[in-house]
């Protein structure tokens, strides 16, 4: 996983709970490089996971919730340094849709060996969108969470449902409907 | 923030981005390194493609110069081949054409035909090839010269018409006054064009006149020439129209096996057409005939039409005396051809110098001294190119009379040298009597028209009495007879046809009252040769059955056969004594 992800998340982690606060769960966290993250570098899934844990249990939120949180940060993050891919979008939906056409394109320019997770998106009616997240990464609440950022990035307003598909662990279905 | 008011910076999180740092660091210098190792790669991949590249390019330049080579080896063979080939055919036809004209055995002279005729049609398949090998080479030149259509047409109409099969075919030729009389193109691929349609419209139509027309309307270049052919033979269905230009195509129908033929006529047809910027198509209605035309877009050098001219026309048919005691040099090294040379000058009745060489034709040559000189190409010593720089180095330019020269290559490659020197027209070799005969009185006729013109009327009266006779006459037997005897010499000739047939009927009559049949068949023998010769057919079929008395069982007696024998030979009798 991008060494981008754990650099945010921690970034966010100082924001929220001050960098003392960071420290210390980090010590406890035990994790593989003490949580010495750089960018360009590459890291497990599972070390993200600890991290989130350690600090639900610091702070006694939820890891859904903090997930949620970090998808915010992230498409706040994403907008100020990669402002290309939103400069010709007009709403949510478009900036779905170009995830894997454009974004992941991009992307893998850049890291061709990065992981990366599938989106499909599909139009059912004008406002309403069904997407399949399909990822080896149990992180859709953090997928939850960027949608609602994008929503918000927008200004719209919209209704989103998650279910995680019975027979395929790692594919969560979202439903997403816009409020007119 | 808990520690907002502390600028400083904790011992661990100090470590941890050295931590973070050194492994960007160390990540940074592996990328580095791959990314050396890349390009390292790419362009040793590029060198080896640029190799590559090379490597295919100069194989592909070699295999194109092989095959330039190849291209240029194989159309030098095809050349050389049918040189080659047309050098001995020729031979053989001349050979062919002695013979005939000494042959008095109809059942040798059927066999003779048939030779000529298998001859001729080999010596045309060999021209198709050659053409069509130089149209491939892209070595077909076309020339830029006055011609007049009429004249054209009118000396390929007499060239079919005297080479004739056993069946008379007329060709009648429509020019229209709109045509113009010289206009600029090049008048040997027009020839060739029309010749041969001439000729296909001949061999795929059994009876029925070909008719030759030609118009001209106006155009931005000058006039639209339009030449048609029609024949009413079998013509061709319109799904065929299409393949018939393409080359080796041919349309099948009964007349097609006896036909024969490369295919190659109207492919080659096309590509002169292409070449001179005209077009060429048919109109056919399957069983009533075909009318193939050309479309020719030229530049008019002369546009009225001189009535001289037209009355000399019909003259040009009949042999125009302008050539007859005229005195020639014949520059020729090899034997069979000087053989056919002089033999053909003996049938013209033209005087012969020989000259084995251009040396000795050179030194023979002095002015005033012939009317013309036939100069072989290729000679030993000095050839005839040479020849001719040699006399009109010598000798001024005005006392030098035209000069022909012969030669069996191909006629492009020694045009324009020819030229400079100073001969006049080039003739193929192997020439046909008739060609030649053409070529001579193209020539010396034209410095001879006056005094053609003066002795116009006596020799009118004489074609009458001469027409009556040859309408008697089988067409292509009375042409011949007619080239070789004149008609003064035709209607002796007849005269002693007469004479001896009528001894030998009296004798036959004589034999058979005495009862001895056997002589009678012997002098019935004997009279149909003399028929046959002279091309009375008729009556070589009655000599025929006395022959052969009794054919059947319900025969006539002899002597009455004899007796109408003897009314016909009667009437020719009539004809020559007006």
């Amino acid at each position: 996983m991008k060494g981008t992800i754990f650099v945010e998340l921690i970034k966010m982690a100082e924001n929220a709970f001050g960098e003392d606060t960071v420290d210390e769960v980090l010590d406890k966290a035990d994790l593989e490089n003490d949580g010495a993250y750089t960018t360009v570098g590459n890291y497990p899934c599972s070390e993200l996971v600890k991290i989130v844990v350690a600090f639900s249990e610091h702070s006694g939120t939820d890891a859904e919730t903090l997930q949620k949180m970090f998808g915010h940060w992230m498409l706040t993050h994403f907008v100020e340094h990669y402002p290309q891919f939103f400069a010709d979008k007009k709403d949510a939906f478009s900036l779905l849709d170009s995830i894997e056409s454009e974004i992941h394109v991009e992307v893998r320019k850049i890291y061709p060996e990065a992981e990366l997770p599938t989106f499909i998106t599909e139009r059912t009616t004008p406002n309403q969108m069904m997407m399949i997240y399909a990822s080896p990464r149990p992180l859709g609440a953090f997928c939850h969470g960027m949608i609602e950022a994008a929503l918000a990035h927008f200004d719209e307003k919209g209704d989103i449902t998650s279910q995680v598909n019975i027979t395929i662990p790692t594919v969560t279905n979202f439903e997403i409907t816009l409020q007119s | 923030m808990t520690s907002s008011d502390d600028t400083r910076v904790s011992r661990s999180r100090y470590n941890r981005e050295c931590a973070a740092r050194a492994e960007a660091e160390k990540l940074l210098e592996r990328k580095s390194r791959e990314l050396f190792e890349a390009n390292t790669a790419l362009s040793a991949n590029s060198q080896q493609l640029t190799e590559a590249v090379e490597t295919r390019t100069a194989e592909l330049v070699q295999a194109l110069e092989r095959a330039a080579a190849a291209s240029v080896a194989r159309s030098r063979f095809i050349a050389t081949m049918s040189h080659e080939i047309r050098t001995p055919l020729g031979g053989l036809l001349g050979m062919i054409d002695l013979l005939a004209m000494d042959e008095v055995d109809a059942g040798k002279m059927e066999l003779l035909n048939y030779a000529k005729a298998a001859g001729t049609g080999l010596s045309r398949i060999v021209n198709d090839v050659l053409d069509f090998s130089k149209m491939e080479a892209g070595v077909f030149v076309f020339e830029e010269e006055d011609v007049d259509i009429r004249a054209l047409v009118k000396s390929i109409s007499m060239l079919y018409t005297s080479l004739g099969k056993d069946t008379a075919r007329t060709i009648t030729l429509q020019i229209d006054d709109s045509v113009p009389q010289l206009f600029l193109s090049d008048a040997t691929r027009i020839r060739q064009v029309i010749s041969n349609l001439i000729s296909n419209a001949l061999r795929y139509s059994t009876d029925g006149p070909i008719i030759v027309r030609a118009t001209a309307t106006p155009h931005a270049q000058g006039a639209l020439l339009r030449c048609e052919v029609e024949d009413h033979g079998v013509g061709i269905p319109p799904e065929k129209f299409n393949d018939l230009f393409k080359d080796f195509s041919q349309v099948a129908n009964p007349l097609t096996v006896a036909a024969q033929g490369t295919g190659l006529g109207l492919a080659i047809c096309k590509r002169i057409m292409d070449g001179l910027g005209g077009r060429i198509g048919v109109e056919s209605k399957q069983g009533a005939g075909s009318t193939f035309w050309i479309e020719l877009a030229v530049t008019v050098v002369s546009a009225s039409l001189a009535h001289s001219y037209q009355g000399s026309d019909a003259e040009t048919a009949t042999l125009p005396p302008c050539i007859k005691g005229k005195h020639i040099l014949i520059a020729e090294d090899n034997i069979i051809n000087q053989k056919m040379l002089l033999a053909y000058a003996q049938r013209m009745d033209v005087s012969v110098d020989l000259a084995e060489n251009g040396r000795i034709a050179v030194e023979k040559f002095a002015p005033g001294k012939y009317d013309l000189i036939l100069m072989d190409i290729a000679m030993p010593e000095m050839d005839g190119i040479e020849a001719t720089r040699q006399i009109f180095a010598k000798w001024p330019k005005d006392s030098v009379p035209p000069i022909l020269a012969l030669t069996a290559h191909v006629a492009d490659a020694i045009e324009g040298e020819s030229k400079q020197v100073g001969i006049n027209r080039i003739l193929s070799k192997p020439i046909p009597y008739d060609e030649l005969k053409t070529a001579l009185e193209d020539t010396l006729c034209l410095t001879s028209i006056t005094a053609h013109a003066a002795i116009n009327t006596p020799e009118n009266q004489i074609s009458s009495v001469e027409d009556l006779l040859l309408a008697e006459m089988q067409p292509v037997v009375g042409e011949n007879l007619l080239n070789i005897f004149s008609a003064e010499g035709l209607i002796d000739l007849a005269d002693k046809f007469v004479t001896d047939c009528k001894v030998r009927v009296e004798l036959l009559i004589v034999a058979e009252q005495s009862g001895d049949t056997d002589a009678a068949r012997k002098q019935g023998h004997s009279i149909k040769g003399a028929c046959l010769a002279m091309g009375f057919k008729n009556m070589a079929e009655l000599a025929k059955r006395i022959e052969h008395y009794p054919t059947s069982s319900n025969e006539v007696p002899l002597i009455e056969i004899a007796q109408e024998l003897s009314k016909k030979v009667d009437k020719i009798d009539t004809i020559i004594s007006k």
